[in-house]
């Protein structure tokens, strides 16, 4: 239905107008609204993850006999749920703050049983930085990728920006991960890296990421051998081929040369954002919801294919490996429809955009075994 | 610095025959174990121990937050059945067992919903022998379940039972069935049981867009769908919006799709090595303290402090190298500096 997805392409994504030197968009916030899972919000550290806050914490249940859950996100508005107290029926209220006692030594034994855990996890991470360094040199970053039995297609890596008083942080720091990571993936042979973050600051910062990633991969093949990249934002519909080549809008998600007809592109780069995931469904729906209402669409024909397609066009195809930079799993909003059968990859414990995590997860990749519903 | 290939060979080599040995060797081992276990668990009084501190564990943690919808992924009940020379069958049985264990723990700690990955779409192409036993399996386990929910005297008294996924797909005796148990349990309040029962996250998303639409061509009320709503929509009902853990058993590091739109924004997702079967009180249960220690210390932090300052002030680690800011002129004066002309 190749008439309905161009329909469906201008009715949601009209046009941006605007000189694309900076690309604004007012629905995305300034900083992060995004809760990461309670593992992952603590272990990313700062001045308020301190050991003696936990311990207050910790503590604080003792005290805090009316528990109430803080953010009952799990209501969603509207409905309602059944409410019971399993609690307060059958048990004392001096049974009670034994129980509360006791959990908190549990709590403090598992603390610091933990805290080994992630010095142990730490030290490994040392070694294995060691055991794998690319030495900003593609040739052993394929040396390494060559002994695999295979590669992903397409790599997706999801990048947090970090505060701005630490070692990488900031925007700039942002986009020194998102390029470092796109050298390695030139390196590595892959044609396809997504790039997520959750407030859409890569896509925001467009030219100052591409003057990134020449100034990488220069560093890396030499600034006479700089491969071609394209960089593209699939919410916007726009690619922007190397350096300074020209923008242009492409209607497919396949790999177009760019101004140098003579060699193809070496990396597809595109830049998603939380504004891709669940909110891209739902307009989808709203579109598909007009369109039947004009009877150009009827609601038979809403299939998985027409809806995979769709989505497919409006954020790009479902990656095959998925890693993530952080201590703890955290997928941040990552487009649900696309995460389908995607390998992850993480290291404990691991804060940073290093190296080991990526060629440690094409390893783990290489020695995947998919089987769908088998 | 670069590690010269040949040191990396050996690393390499030494990494896999210490990997395959190990798990070889782990296996033998927890085969033992178990063996041993089952034996002193068939002295009463040990068993009696046995449950009363799983029971006081239990109770301990129960107190503290506890996840509301818990999800649970049984993969590996093929695999453990293999291991062991079974039937897949048999397989397939030990899972069913495992889950109404958990099952049982779970309610003991106040979690509100369980979700379980019965069956997925994709499954359907598996030989059919397989799939008629699983049918069979699943309508023996319903039955079971549905006859403990109503008993008073069950752990599992009062919890309601749902099976959700593309009911089209099952034949009309088993829709009938499924409807049956459904009607006989949904009084119950206290605790909701989510069967995917052929299932997979996507399906379930398409399900809500064709609903969604069809909503809108009757209601003619466009444009008033947003996420909330669209969520509500959902197979799963209040319990769609978030599935706070994710277990998935067996190594596979991936959702297999499964819980897509519940985990993709703030769930805790645990990986286990361990198949299904053998997926035991205790793995599960530091799995539920770990998510408890860290929640406490987040609502803790929440608690006490603001938005601003959570994004502002969480700078570096403190279990990072500390990295103080010095400036120049805290620094001793450094020597005379002497030009060797032997000008001023």
């Amino acid at each position: 239905m190749p008439t309905m997805i161009k329909k469906d392409d201008k009715t949601m994504d009209p046009p941006n107008e605007k000189p694309h030197k900076k690309i604004e968009r007012d629905d995305i916030p300034e900083s992060s609204n995004h809760i990461p899972p309670p593992e992952a919000s603590v272990l990313r550290g700062g001045k308020i993850n301190s050991k003696t806050r936990a311990m207050k914490a910790v503590t604080s249940i003792i005290v805090n006999t009316d528990e109430k859950p803080q953010k009952s996100s799990n209501k969603v508005d509207g409905a309602e749920k059944p409410e019971t107290g399993h609690w307060s029926s059958n048990i004392g209220k001096f049974e009670y703050i034994f129980y509360k006692f006791l959990l908190v030594m549990l709590y403090i034994c598992f603390g610091l049983l933990r805290y080994g855990q992630y010095q142990y996890n730490k030290m490994k991470l040392r070694i294995f930085s060691i055991i794998y360094n690319h030495a900003y040199t593609p040739q052993l970053i394929r040396q390494d990728v060559v002994s695999l039995k295979k590669i992903p297609k397409r790599l997706a890596a999801i990048l947090e920006i970090k505060p701005v008083g630490d070692v990488g942080g900031g925007v700039t720091g942002l986009l020194n991960d998102a390029s470092e990571i796109v050298c390695w993936t030139v390196s590595a042979g892959i044609k396809h890296l997504v790039l997520y973050d959750y407030d859409g600051l890569l896509q925001r910062n467009v030219p100052e990421l591409r003057k990134e990633i020449h100034s990488n991969l220069a560093k890396y093949f030499g600034p006479s051998h700089v491969p071609n990249y394209a960089v593209k934002i699939p919410h916007s519909n726009k690619t922007f081929y190397n350096l300074d080549g020209i923008e242009s809008e492409t209607d497919s998600g396949e790999v177009v040369n760019g101004n140098d007809e003579g060699s193809g592109i070496a990396i597809e780069v595109s830049l998603l954002s939380n504004r891709d995931g669940r909110e891209t469904i739902v307009d989808l729906t709203k579109t598909m919801a007009e369109l039947c209402s004009v009877n150009e669409l009827s609601v038979s024909d809403i299939t998985m294919d027409l809806v995979d397609s769709e989505l497919k066009q409006l954020v790009g195809p479902e990656p095959d490996l998925l890693l993530y930079f952080g201590p703890s799993l955290d997928l941040q909003g990552f487009p649900p429809w696309h995460i389908r059968l995607t390998e992850f990859y993480w290291e404990k414990d691991n804060n940073e955009v290093i190296y080991s995590v990526f060629i440690r997860g094409l390893r783990q990749y290489a020695g995947c075994k998919v089987n769908v519903g088998k | 610095m670069k590690v010269p290939s040949v040191i990396q060979i050996q690393f390499v080599a030494l990494r896999r025959l210490l990997a395959e040995t190990k798990e070889q060797f782990c296996f033998a081992i927890k085969n033992k174990l178990r063996r041993i276990f089952g034996w002193i668990m068939s002295f009463s009084l040990f068993s009696w121990l046995y449950r009363t501190i799983q029971n006081f564990l239990i109770k301990v943690l129960s107190v503290g937050p506890v996840p509301e919808h818990v999800s649970f992924i049984m993969d590996g009940n093929r695999r453990y059945a293999k291991s062991r020379k079974l039937p897949v069958k048999k397989g397939h049985e030990a899972g069913g067992l495992t889950l109404l264990t958990l099952l049982y723990i779970c309610k003991r700690l106040g979690v509100r919903c369980v979700s379980a990955y019965a069956f997925s779409i994709e499954n359907f192409n598996r030989p059919k022998e397989e799939v008629d036993t699983l049918m069979n399996l699943f309508t023996i386990k319903l039955d079971e379940f549905a006859k403990r929910a109503n008993d008073y005297k069950d752990p599992l008294y009062g919890s309601k039972i749902r099976i959700v996924g593309d009911q089209s797909l099952l034949s009309p005796g088993m829709r009938e069935k499924t409807a049956k148990v459904e009607e006989i349990t949904k009084h119950g309040g206290d605790f909701t049981l989510y069967i995917c029962f052929p299932y997979t996250s996507r399906n379930d998303i398409l399900h809500t867009i064709q609903g969604s639409v069809q909503d809108c061509l009757q209601n003619k009320s466009q444009s008033k769908i947003d996420i909330k709503k669209f969520t509500n929509k959902m197979y799963m009902d209040f319990y769609s919006n978030k599935c706070e853990l994710l277990i998935r058993t067996s190594g596979h590091r991936r959702l297999s799709d499964y819980m897509l739109w519940q985990v993709h924004e703030n769930a805790t997702i645990e990986f286990s090595d361990t198949l299904w079967p053998n997926f035991s009180f205790l793995a599960m249960y530091l799995m539920i303290l770990k998510w408890s220690f860290f929640c406490t210390i987040q609502r803790y932090n929440e608690r006490n402090h603001t938005l601003f300052e959570r994004v502002y002030e969480g700078v570096p680690s403190i279990l990072k190298r500390k990295k103080t800011s010095i400036s120049l002129h805290q620094f001793p004066n450094p020597p005379i500096s002497v030009s060797i002309t032997g000008e001023d």
